[in-house]
């Protein structure tokens, strides 16, 4: 056991980095994950765990965002959708 | 001719001038009744016993008579914490580039006091601005001054290493030399903003409380 402890400045920039690059991938290639699978990987290395989910869901509300500010809202098909 | 456009400059003039005065009077007092709201919730009452990155005990007397810029965060913290902490290390750099006014004390005070010992934010601080200090202390010290300060902090749950995420208010404080809070920025605040905001109440001050 044992706390590991908080990544330093480099690492974390480091995984910003990664994350960018896996992001600018699922820009170019319109969310389809699997053409950005490499960067993926990269940036799940790079990343505390908590990060990797925390800046998922960071990605899966701006999206969101995004597609009420262009499309309008709808309400969600499924409900209980964490 | 010319005295007909004289006139109408004058007149045109006098009505420019009135419009601004009344504008900077609005304005005015609209920040004089954000002071008194403020005061009115006279946060940060009470002292707090807390121990800084060099292993030294603080409290709250201790800085009395300085300009406070406060941040609550944890190392562990994804981006919001380095962001907010860079831009407050900026507003400093902006403040202290004043000969003129007393030089702001930055504080970062952990909100994770579980994981975040003396070492692990004295390694933390240390990227930022140079008189940026660190505070951490027992969960009940920590507790007691975020309720002081009414910070929210909640521990989300622990993965199979033994990580989380503690969500938390993401705002930076003024307190004044009284030890009060005088003002507070959020995320949208850019360095700039804040600089020119603590210079303004470094201006105005008057005491809070007698």
């Amino acid at each position: 056991g044992g706390i590991m402890s908080a990544p330093t400045m480099e690492e974390r920039k480091a995984c910003w980095a990664a994350r960018d690059e896996f992001w600018r991938c699922l820009d170019r290639h319109t969310e389809d994950a699997p053409r950005c699978e490499k960067l993926r990987r990269s940036f799940e290395s790079l990343c505390p765990q908590q990060w990797v989910k925390h800046f998922d869901k960071r990605r899966d509300f701006l999206k969101y965002k995004e597609k009420l500010e262009t499309e309008g809202f709808h309400p969600p098909e499924t409900a209980g959708k964490s | 001719l010319s005295r007909r456009v004289a006139v109408v400059a004058a007149v045109g003039g006098a009505a420019c001038g009135t419009w601004l005065y009344l504008r900077s009077r609005k304005e005015r007092e609209l920040r004089e009744r954000r002071q008194r709201e403020l005061r009115a919730l006279a946060l940060g009452q009470g002292d707090f016993q807390l121990v800084d990155h060099r292993g030294r005990p603080r409290r709250k007397a201790d800085f009395r008579g300085q300009w406070v810029l406060l941040y609550f965060g944890f190392t562990h913290c994804p981006d919001v914490c380095p962001d907010e902490l860079e831009k407050l290390s900026r507003a400093v750099e902006l403040l202290d580039g004043d000969a003129a006014l007393p030089k702001v004390q930055p504080l970062f005070v952990t909100v994770d006091p579980e994981r975040d010992d003396v070492e692990a934010v004295a390694r933390y601080v240390r990227d930022f601005h140079p008189r940026l200090l660190g505070l951490t202390g027992s969960p009940e010290q920590v507790r007691e001054v975020s309720r002081a300060y009414r910070v929210y902090a909640s521990a989300g749950p622990k993965d199979e290493d033994g990580d989380y995420i503690v969500d938390h208010t993401i705002i930076i404080y003024l307190l004044g030399p009284d030890g009060l809070f005088l003002d507070y920025y959020n995320r949208s605040k850019t360095a700039a903003k804040i600089a020119e905001s603590v210079r303004r109440h470094m201006e105005t001050y008057k005491p809070l409380l007698d």
